[in-house]
């Protein structure tokens, strides 16, 4: 039978929405397999992202930028 | 990215942002939200789920098209307040996942503080862009999509990117505003009916030959006529599609 899948789980089916290459997790705080704090960083294209209150922004970098700036 | 299609996101963003902070519908005029997800096919049931995520922003009902089975990954495109993702959560049970992409920041922290409010653990929601998936290829049994991609200013890269996350058995079910009638210029360049669904919406015909360019197959469900007597969409001849998209 398949297990339960947490949160944790979920966020493995993800890529970098700049360069579609894999992200690695850098987490800073977790409550209950949940990643509330972290960092996703990708290898390839060097972008970073955020997880903030175990929110992912995973917006692409350049148009985050768009729409920061 | 062209100016253009920032703008229009930008217009979009904003328009949602304010939606989700006033909990509400902008457009509805006379229906509340209940009544609104009654007419484009939610149960009693499936409004009850999510009540407070039904922002009567939809124009359809994807994940009863989609007839979600235990396990299943879903995807959800504009997942908003998180409406559609908490009933296709209860659908897949515990063994299986949704993950809601929204380029909202509102509409992003409204649905976590709902799926947090209420326990949901095999929902996930990125703050991310439909036309750029934070989602890994084929790794999706199913993509759903409601009254979202009209939006979006490239719907080829969006229905292209689906493509791309979806497993090769993958299916997608969207529901969106199409049109059966050409806009004038002065009507496309409108923010008001941009952000409420009509002006970035494509010709029928046009928004298939898209889905099939992206390299889908698909079946029309269902076409609905009726929704054009909604208040948002008076005046404009176009129809609500339902269409299931496959590899």
């Amino acid at each position: 039978m398949e297990r339960i899948k947490t949160k944790k789980d979920i966020l493995e089916i993800l890529c970098c929405p700049t360069c579609k290459s894999d992200l690695e997790i850098e987490i800073k705080k977790e409550e209950k397999d949940e990643i509330i704090t972290g960092i996703l960083i990708c290898k390839k294209c060097k972008n970073n992202y955020k997880i903030e209150y175990g929110i992912p922004n995973l917006l692409p970098k350049k148009e985050k930028n768009d729409f920061n700036q | 990215m062209i100016m253009e299609e920032k703008n229009i996101k930008k217009i979009v963003k904003e328009s949602y942002s304010e939606i989700a902070r006033k909990k509400g519908c902008c457009c509805c005029g006379n229906f509340d939200e209940e009544e609104i997800a009654k007419s484009i096919g939610y149960s009693k049931e499936e409004i009850n789920i999510a009540s407070e995520a039904n922002l009567g922003l939809g124009c359809g009902n994807p994940v009863a098209l989609a007839n979600l089975k235990k396990g299943a990954i879903v995807l959800d495109l504009g997942s908003g307040a998180g409406f559609d993702s908490f009933i296709a959560a209860k659908k897949v049970g515990d063994t299986g996942k949704i993950i809601g992409v929204d380029m909202t920041e509102d509409m992003i922290n409204k649905a976590k503080e709902l799926a947090n409010k209420y326990g949901y653990k095999n929902v996930e929601f990125r703050l991310g862009d439909i036309e750029n998936l934070p989602v890994e290829s084929e790794s999706i049994d199913i993509v759903i999509s409601n009254c979202v991609i009209n939006l979006a200013p490239d719907k080829l890269k969006v229905f292209k990117e689906a493509y791309r996350v979806l497993k090769p058995d993958g299916k997608m079910y969207v529901s969106d505003i199409v049109l059966l009638e050409e806009l004038t210029q002065e009507q496309r360049k409108n923010d008001e009916l941009i952000a409420g669904c009509v002006g970035g919406a494509l010709l029928k015909e046009e928004y298939l030959k898209i889905i099939q360019n992206a390299g889908f197959s698909y079946n029309i469900l269902y076409e609905d006529k009726e929704i054009s007597k909604r208040r948002q969409y008076q005046g404009f001849n176009l129809e609500s599609l339902k269409v299931e998209l496959y590899k």
